[in-house]
């Protein structure tokens, strides 16, 4: 069955813009409807609180001016930034999923970058995010554009959060519980995993990483994930030529799924990652559950600009950094 | 064996297992809250004007298990009170556990707290409802009895905001109409002035937070009558309610109180300050709905469009009941229909013709009436009960109105249909 509820509804951010414009993603009388058709009740009527809220949304999430404390440059294409926020905003930066964006200040708000939580520690009210040199933005953040010198560099970073759709399939990762699951992580990919792995071993499972360098070359995160208690191969997940996944790789996965009683797999790659993922767990039909970090176009988080919408297989569109969705429904039929 | 899934254990739908279990079907009960019964636990009053009829052609079709209950729990018997005759009033604390307990010995499968979201289907044919938890009950036939109150979006648009009420939304979730799930789009009651639904017509009061001369009273006769402040008298009020059968003058201009275990107070909320006024009320608090000093729960946003055998229309196998198949109010008229509904749940599975109740019987009548008048402009601002308003006149005028049990008794047995509720098909 199609979830698709929205990651916000019910927080303090609800109700939004969206609300205000008859674009809401759970709540039918705000829809521009004139009855109630509530299939995913969040535990707040959504109407309610727009209503007493004087029928305007709440306020929008704040951009933050924060210290980063730490650059550290895992590999010529990787740094991990350790910036400091408060601790309410590193607690509630905690969930699997959750994410920022981040922008150079002084630069317009077109350059904000959303990149997700590697770690948050609320007690010493930091936060750890590794940002990969990509295109335009990221090398902005990594302030590597032309002409600026290393003296140059700046100390702080704007910082608008908290949000939370970084991960498909949610529920199923919080629900999961004294079972087996597999985390199958590439590339930059590795560091968004690590509080995936957090949530599932707190919920008693036994969690193995399939870790692949990929495009970065480097494994800044295994030791990472032994100290929390997981067992970590490093396997090549996908073929160079095409990007599909290896057959070596598949035979493993498909004997986790059946010989193993592997009852979760969460996908921390690219598209093409998870494509080969969701088609082996439909095809091996043992009813695993399958979770994937939401790789989205994330322009404004906010469910305004469009840029993340993405047409569903049976014709529905969703934006996607606002809609929690089970990830099998992203790559279904395509 | 037939399967058959029920969607909302109110009355209509508790009624509708009994038949439905009687003609030989697997039953299964899905409500939301942790209560059967819904408004039921809140009401009380039955057999008054032309419902005493009609419980006595429910009785003689051969579904008399319910009301052999609410009788059973009756605290007051044939009580007159403006507009209405004879009135036995069931003890509302004490009802739901025994229609539990009957259900449980008619092996009926009672799921609470699992709340119906959306509906699987092909063509037009319904394979499974879908719960809030992600799985699916599968079915051959499905009932839909989830009644027309609330939610609280509904009840804040059209009303004063939740009020609190006895099917608490916020602990369990929102009612969900599960014809318009399937496509069917919903039809709306509307008030006099054409806005959307309407005010359930009574609150409820604890009993001892009134004086000592009142609960004497209404321990003693049922019924009080106090009359109201005159600056306080607002007959406006009339015309959202519910309960057209109530809405006559007198329930204005007084203060009505019947004894149904809690002390039913027959107007739709009343601004507890002013009621405190009033000698007999100074420590007076509201125990249903909790806001009654604010606002009620508001009904008839959500009917399904469905014919005499109480089919829903465009869909094969979902038929409906109580206030979700039309603008019925009252308990009777939910035992009454979710009866039918049950009895022809299981010929539906069979392919055998369904049974319309014929007009001869004020059962029949109404069903058919109600869904005349639910077709116009003008019906769709009244409702429809044995015990007022349009259709309880119509009742007198077709002579379908008595209370002489073996009358009732003789109609049915001469139209054929003494016990055919009670007829086993599988
Ligand atoms: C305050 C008040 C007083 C009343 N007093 C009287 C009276 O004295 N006498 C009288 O005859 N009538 C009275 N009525 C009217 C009468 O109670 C109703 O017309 C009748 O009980 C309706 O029965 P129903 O089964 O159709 O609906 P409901 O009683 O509304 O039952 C619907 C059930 O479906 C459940 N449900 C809804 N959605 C879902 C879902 N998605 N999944 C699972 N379950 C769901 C609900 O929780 C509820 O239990 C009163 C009504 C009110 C509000
Ligand atoms: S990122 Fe702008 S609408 Fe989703």
């Amino acid at each position: 069955m199609k979830i698709s509820d929205c990651i916000d509804a019910g927080t303090e951010y609800c109700p939004c813009s969206l609300a205000e414009t008859g674009e809401c993603i759970m709540c039918s009388q705000l829809q521009g409807k004139v009855f109630c058709d509530c299939t995913n009740w969040k535990g707040v009527c959504i109407y309610q609180e727009y209503i007493w809220n004087h029928s305007q949304r709440k306020e929008n999430r704040q951009v933050y001016r924060c210290r980063i404390s730490a650059k550290e440059a895992v590999s010529p294409a990787v740094t991990v930034f350790t910036i400091q926020v408060k601790r309410t905003l590193a607690r509630e930066l905690k969930e699997p999923g959750a994410y920022v964006f981040l922008r150079i200040p002084d630069y317009p708000t077109f350059f904000d970058l959303p990149m997700s939580i590697m770690s948050a520690d609320e007690r010493a009210g930091v936060i750890k995010i590794a940002v990969q040199e990509r295109g335009v933005k990221t090398k902005y953040l990594l302030q590597r554009e032309a002409g600026r010198r290393e003296e140059q560099q700046r100390e702080e970073v704007l910082l608008r959060g908290p949000y939370w759709n970084g991960i498909l399939g949610l529920k199923y990762l919080k629900s999961f519980q004294k079972g087996k699951a597999l985390v199958v992580v590439r590339g930059i990919g590795q560091a968004p995993a690590l509080p995936v792995a957090k949530k599932l071993l707190q919920g008693g499972n036994e969690v193995e990483v399939l870790l692949d360098r990929g495009r970065i070359a480097v494994d800044f995160t295994g030791d990472l994930f032994r100290k929390m208690g997981c067992r970590v191969l490093e396997k090549q997940l996908l073929k160079r030529e095409d990007l599909t996944i290896t057959e070596e790789t598949l035979a493993y996965l498909q004997d986790s799924l059946l010989n193993k009683g592997v009852g979760l797999i969460y996908g921390g790659g690219s598209d093409l990652l998870h494509q080969g993922l969701s088609r082996l767990i439909q095809e091996v039909e043992r009813g695993a559950f399958f979770v994937c970090s939401n790789n989205a176009q994330l322009c404004c988080g906010e469910g305004i600009c469009g840029s993340c919408q993405t047409r569903l297989a049976d014709g529905s569109r969703v934006k996607r950094c606002k809609t929690q969705l089970a990830a099998l429904n992203i790559y279904e039929g395509r | 064996m037939a399967r058959v899934v029920i969607i909302g254990g109110g009355w209509a739908g508790c009624a509708a297992a009994i038949t439905a279990r009687k003609a030989g079907a697997e039953v299964v009960v899905l409500e939301k809250t942790d209560l059967l019964l819904g408004l039921g636990n809140v009401g009380g009053i039955m057999r008054n004007n032309g419902r005493f009829t009609a419980a006595e052609e429910i009785i003689a079709l051969g579904a008399g298990e319910l009301l052999a209950i609410t009788d059973q729990v009756t605290r007051h018997k044939n009580i007159n009170f403006p507009g209405h005759k004879h009135a036995f009033l069931y003890d509302v604390t004490k009802v739901e556990p025994l229609v539990r307990k009957k259900l449980a010995e008619m092996q009926v499968m009672v799921e609470l707290e699992t709340r119906a979201i959306n509906v699987q289907k092909e063509g037009s044919w319904l394979k499974s409802i879908v719960l809030a938890n992600g799985s699916a009950v599968e079915g051959d036939v499905f009932i839909e009895t989830t009644g027309s109150t609330g939610p609280m979006g509904n009840c804040l648009r059209y009303g004063n905001g939740c009020s609190m009420c006895i099917l608490r939304c916020p602990s369990y979730g929102p009612r969900v109409s599960i014809s318009q799930r399937a496509g069917v789009e919903d039809l709306l009651g509307q008030r006099g002035d054409e806005s959307y639904g309407a005010y359930s017509g009574s609150c409820k009061l604890a009993k001892n937070s009134l004086s000592k001369e009142i609960v004497e009273k209404l321990d003693r006769e049922g019924v009080v009558i106090v009359p109201v402040p005159t600056e306080d008298v607002n007959v406006k009020k009339l015309a959202y309610k519910v309960c057209q059968q109530y809405a006559l003058k007198e329930f204005a201009e007084n203060i009505i109180l019947l004894d149904t275990g809690y002390a039913k107070l027959m107007t739709s909320y009343y601004p507890l300050a002013k009621l405190r006024e009033i000698p007999g009320f100074e420590f007076a608090r509201y125990d249903d709905p909790y806001s009654g000093g604010k606002g009620n729960s508001i009904r008839y946003l959500s009917m399904a469009p469905r014919n005499n055998a109480l089919k829903v229309e465009g869909l094969s196998n979902l038929l409906c009941a109580g206030e979700k198949a039309g603008l019925f109010v009252g308990h009777t008229e939910a035992i009454a229909t979710g009866s039918l509904a049950g009895h022809n749940s299981v010929r539906l599975y069979l392919g055998m013709p369904l049974l319309e109740l014929p007009r001869a019987l004020a059962l029949g009548d109404l069903i058919a009436f109600a869904n005349e008048k639910i077709k116009t402009p003008e019906g769709l601002k009244n409702r429809y009960t044995f015990s007022g308003g349009q259709y309880f006149k119509q009742m007198i005028a077709q002579g379908l109105y008595t209370t002489d049990v073996e009358t009732v008794k003789l109609r049915v047995e001469r139209i054929g249909l003494t016990n055919i509720f009670a007829e086993k098909f599988l």
